[in-house]
């Protein structure tokens, strides 16, 4: 992946860690917020084995790809190699479930709340960002900023917005919508 | 710090992480940080992985239409976070200073049963290891060491002010030990102890010896007789350095001493250490069996022991048949096909036994 125009190593670069990352958000087989600390634990372990040289050719598409496998291996393993992920499983209904759709409603309302405690400023840099797909520089640009404070007030909405958001909600978040 | 500030700090980095991979390819430097932080704690992976979670979130909000971003520029509420903390003044978990020759050793293949994972990780202080047949495990340690251990073994750990103290009942485990001078690391194993500060090393207790392989680092072996009187003693009874005193004997990496059970009081001599490539010896670690001319019936039995499936040699012959060869020990289908390759075994299966005949 040595390719000399800057341009395409950069789109290399974000291909190869987003698709391993879609695939550990949207997998049939998403964690579950009681099983992702356990899904880490293994991912750690198996982080452990690797070659270091080899891991730092491009960290986050290992990490979320482990996280994705060890996902599925658990799914398709027997009960006995991972007795509470009963649960989980009977939790993944087809997507019309009517009980799977309040509990959309739910994570919404959960995510619109949890906005709602983070400064003005931060709302704003995360709404261009996620909502207009603005990239940091652009919303630099945008609100006259530099990108150093924009990735600050990002790192700080991102930290903030994981202790709000409910344990149980960020694991199911994503769970049936694909 | 308690567990949650921990885990808050993990996911304040994670943040922090999130948003400079985002803003485009990191340097190779960044890059290897990133590694160390992810493998420094199952907290940091964790966390990581929340905080792709919190994005994909943002990502699928419905409601930023109806989400109101006025009001005042100022950053009163926007606390600015603390650069990601250097690695040395990180006081949470020692770092080891081996980890990379570790990865290679043990290399991917091993199928390992994992503990839950942040009590455990924590939260080790007196306790008791134990495995059942066909159950490896690793576990992290309080101070940043981990052990790798073997199916039907049971330690107990007690962990003390100025000493880190492993008694293998039975067994054998594989011991990686974070660097901590002020705190030497003790296995203690039919009485027999094994010193070490920051190395790595095997010990197993065998039904007629105690074996210990150093991989990396040095270690002091020792028997009863300067086992540790207490816990306040950094070394032996009169507090010589490791490995000084006369009845201790020093092994190097890639040495490895068999010590006999019942002579295990008597003084070792130089004499009982052997080179051996450890890698091999301690193949077992990472879920590998090696047979060197073992009888068919030897190695079925070393399978049983890794295997919920249990292998039968329901024929003589085939069981006094001998085999070389390197088998992932959570494979006993494969050393199945291997002996089929130049006989004809028939393989029956009983509910969780496979018989050879």
């Amino acid at each position: 992946m040595t390719h000399p125009d800057p341009k395409t190593r950069l789109t290399d670069w974000f291909r190869q860690w987003r698709s391993p990352l879609r695939k550990f958000l949207k997998g049939k087989r998403a964690v579950g917020a009681s099983d992702l600390d356990d899904v880490a634990q293994e991912v750690f372990l198996r982080l452990m084995r690797y070659e270091r040289t080899e891991l730092v050719e491009n960290p986050q598409a290992y990490l979320y790809k482990m996280a994705s496998n060890v996902a599925a291996e658990w799914a398709i393993r027997s009960p006995r190699a991972k007795p509470h992920d009963s649960h989980w499983l009977t939790g993944l209904t087809s997507d019309d479930d009517p009980e799977r759709s309040f509990s959309q409603r739910q994570v919404e309302e959960e995510v619109r709340r949890a906005i709602e405690t983070l400064a003005p400023r931060q709302r704003r840099m995360l709404k261009l960002h996620h909502f207009e797909g603005l990239e940091y520089g652009e919303i630099a640009q945008r609100l006259s900023a530099t990108p150093r404070s924009v990735k600050r007030v990002l790192t700080k909405s991102y930290a903030s917005l994981r202790q709000k958001l409910d344990a149980q909600l960020l694991g199911d978040i994503t769970d049936g919508r694909e | 710090m308690d567990a949650s500030d921990r885990r808050q700090r993990a996911s304040e980095e994670a943040a922090s992480w999130w948003v400079r991979i985002g803003a485009g390819e990191l340097e190779r430097t960044e890059r290897e940080e990133f590694v160390d932080w992810l493998r420094e704690s199952p907290v940091h992976v964790a966390e990581m992985l929340r905080i792709a979670k919190v994005n994909d979130a943002l990502d699928q909000f419905q409601g930023w239409l109806q989400v109101n971003t006025d009001g005042p520029d100022d950053e009163e509420n926007v606390v600015a976070l603390p650069e990601l903390p250097k690695s040395e003044s990180r006081p949470a978990l020692p770092r080891t200073a081996h980890k990379r020759y570790w990865t290679g050793l043990i290399a991917a293949g091993a199928a390992l049963l994992v503990l839950g994972p942040i009590g455990l990780f924590l939260g080790y202080r007196a306790h008791v290891i134990e495995t059942d047949r066909g159950e490896r495990r690793e576990v992290a340690l309080t101070d940043g060491s981990v052990v790798e251990v073997d199916p039907e073994s049971r330690l107990r750990l007690a962990f003390e002010e100025h000493t880190r103290r492993i008694f293998l009942e039975r067994g054998r485990a594989l011991f990686k030990v974070a660097k901590d001078p002020q705190r030497p690391f003790l296995v203690e194993a039919d009485g027999a102890t094994v010193r070490a500060v920051g190395t790595a090393f095997g010990v197993e207790h065998r039904k007629q010896d105690i074996v210990v392989t150093v991989v990396e680092g040095k270690v002091a072996v020792s028997g009863k007789e300067t086992s540790l009187p207490g816990p306040a003693s950094a070394g032996v009874t009169t507090l010589v350095p490791a490995a000084q005193s006369p009845q201790d004997l020093l092994l190097i990496a890639g040495e490895q001493v068999r010590m006999p059970l019942s002579t295990s009081t008597q003084p070792l001599g130089k004499e009982s250490v052997r080179k051996v490539d450890s890698e091999r010896e301690l193949a077992w670690a990472r879920g590998q069996l090696v047979f060197d001319d073992k009888t068919v019936a030897e190695a079925v039995a070393e399978f049983n022991h890794y295997n919920r499936i249990q292998l039968r040699v329901a024929d003589a012959a085939i069981g006094m048949r001998t085999v070389s060869g390197v088998f992932d020990a959570s494979d006993p289908e494969s050393f199945i096909a291997f002996l089929q390759t130049d006989t004809t075994v028939h393989v029956t299966r009983s509910g969780s036994e496979m018989i050879l005949q």
